[in-house]
């Protein structure tokens, strides 16, 4: 059995703290450019509060920028998992090795101030790892992450840090995300139907139920946490609950368990194919 | 719909395909990998997260679609580039073991367009040799990575030993190249891409539109096997095991495949069989338009 208590399947739910840093740290011009930053900084004022109202008793774990270590305080009440995202939300693309695990570093520091204890988990905020990020992480007292793609188990890098592979149909930015200018999508695409949306999310967890596999959700309390999309994520986790047979789990509890029960990964995993054309 | 197209459609319904069957599917899966245009930049060397996003296909999502295709007893046709097989060949090789085919898609799926006759060739034989040396066949099938050709291209793959392409949107039938080259046209109306595939950096869509609902993209699969059906034609699919192969896309092709299953006068054939069947019986007829 791949879970803990004999469940089929394992549901991880969690939330970028991004409000306006991502947008800021993408495009450093909207600094001054005040409504389109109130498009994220709606996470704070009005998203966080109804998110956490919705998760009503699901676990979950929070990725934080650093920034934002102020602000996790009803989260942390609510007893949900924070984990790291960086400082400043950073683009990690532009930035070489040293400068990736000084963002890391310092969002460990801001959030270990305000909650006493290191994160063990990791998300990146944007862009793509450098080599040797991976085995750099075990020293900021990082043991997991959940930045790549490839599969829909958790599995290993090369250097043992766990990964919890994420899907962009999982996610509420590629659906919902919306500013006119400057335009994101930028091809000024319309907002997806909200039904249509819940119908994915709901048909990929029957899947994910049926093959035993681990839902990775990726929510963003400016986006999901509006009146009318909330009820998206209400109806998503009721029928979640419905079915028997499903570990709900932080992503602390999700790493410890598959290295519990894991040495590594099957031959051929695209995690370790990279590291072998690469190295 | 007239004999001088060379396509033979004065053939009533019923008797158009093999076994008397109204219409013909012919499954057809592009089985990229992490392959294609960052690969051939060299980009995708250093975007890991990309790499494991490509590579999703033919390590998580080939097991289980061709569980799905066993669970429905259809044949299918895997446009496989060769780098795949060379990098995963134990999951390639259970494709030609499960009794399905596969076809030529580039070594690290290079677009042929714009590319010189020694380049093409060049691409051919090396993925033959790998085919043959991994797999134990060479491919008779060809879909062109990224869809476009050049104006040799047709007359290299007869010469060296292709039956048929699966690379044309302009027909829902199959036809001849001139010098004898079966075309098994397939429309973007059947692409997975056109309706569900995402990617940041590069991104794709351009710019960056929703991936579209599962309801509605079933919807749309459905009615254009309905029409094919009605009318008697061949439907082919444009399909990559890293977009329809993620679980809850597999539930909209289960859905399919029962949808399309519930039909007794159906051909379900690979590329290969389509082809060898039409070259039969359609070579003596002449024909006056690419279709492209």
């Amino acid at each position: 059995m791949t879970w803990p208590d004999e469940a089929r399947c394992a549901v991880l739910i969690t939330v970028d703290l991004d409000a306006e840093l991502a947008i800021l740290a993408a495009d450093p011009s909207t600094r001054d450019r005040v409504k389109t930053l109130s498009v994220g900084g709606y996470g704070v004022t009005r998203g966080v509060d109804r998110l956490l109202g919705a998760l009503d008793g699901v676990p979950s774990t929070w990725f934080v920028p650093g920034l934002h270590a102020g602000l996790i305080h009803d989260v942390r009440q609510a007893g949900h998992e924070i984990a790291n995202h960086g400082h400043a939300h950073e683009d990690f693309d532009p930035l070489d090795l040293a400068g990736q695990l000084d963002a890391i570093r310092r969002g460990q520091d801001a959030l270990a101030e305000v909650t006493g204890s290191l994160p063990r988990g990791f998300r990146t905020p944007a862009g793509e790892w450098k080599p040797g990020l991976a085995a750099g992480l075990p020293a900021l007292g990082i043991d997991w992450s959940s930045s790549w793609r490839g599969d829909d188990l958790p599995y290993f890098h090369p250097s043992g840090l766990v990964e919890i592979p994420l899907h962009h149909e999982l996610e509420d930015h590629p659906y919902f995300m919306f500013n006119l200018d400057p335009p994101f999508p930028t091809g000024q695409s319309r907002i997806a139907p909200y039904a249509a949306v819940l119908e994915n999310w709901i048909q990929e967890f029957d899947a994910y139920h049926r093959f035993g596999l681990c839902y990775v959700l990726r929510l963003q309390p400016e986006v999901i946490g509006t009146p009318g999309r909330i009820g998206l994520l209400r109806s998503l986790l009721s029928a979640m609950r419905e079915r028997p047979g499903v570990w709900f789990a932080t992503g602390s509890q999700v790493a410890d368990h598959w290295r519990a029960t894991r040495t590594g990964n099957e031959p051929g995993h695209p995690a370790d194919v990279f590291a072998e054309l690469t190295s | 719909m007239t004999a001088a197209t060379g396509h033979a459609d004065e053939a009533p319904p019923g008797s158009r395909w093999p076994y008397r069957k109204r219409s013909c599917v012919s499954l057809a899966f592009d089985l990229d990998g992490p392959t294609g245009g960052a690969m051939l930049d060299g980009s995708l060397w250093g975007k890991p997260e990309y790499f494991t996003l490509g590579s999703y296909g033919p390590w998580r999502a080939l097991p289980r679609i061709l569980d799905l295709l066993d669970a429905f007893e259809l044949p299918a046709t895997f446009y496989t580039p060769a780098w795949v097989v060379e990098t995963w060949p134990e999951r390639c090789r259970t494709i030609v073991e499960r009794g399905h085919e596969v076809a030529h898609h580039g070594y690290r799926h290079e677009p042929y367009y714009g590319r010189t006759e020694a380049e093409q060739r060049e691409i051919l034989t090396r993925s033959q040799a790998i085919f043959m040396d991994v797999l134990g066949v060479a491919a008779v099938g060809f879909r062109t990575p990224s869809g476009d050709w050049s104006p040799v291209t047709a007359r290299i793959l007869t010469e060296e030993g292709f039956l048929y392409s699966s690379s044309m949107r302009g027909d829902d039938r199959p036809y001849l190249h001139p010098g004898g080259l079966v075309e098994i046209p397939v429309r973007w109306d059947m692409d997975d891409y056109a309706y569900l595939a995402y990617t940041r950096r590069p991104d794709y869509p351009a710019g960056l539109d929703r991936i579209a609902g599962y309801g509605s993209t079933l919807d749309n699969y459905k009615r254009e096997f309905d029409g094919y059906h009605a009318e008697g034609l061949c439907l082919s699919t444009l399909w990559h095991p890293k977009v329809s192969g993620k679980p809850g896309r597999i539930l909209l092709l289960e859905r399919l495949f029962e949808h399309m299953r519930a039909h007794d006068d159906v051909w379900f054939a690979t590329g290969r069989d389509v082809a060898a069947w039409w070259k039969e019986r359609h070579d003596r007829a002449p024909v006056t338009e690419e279709g492209s």
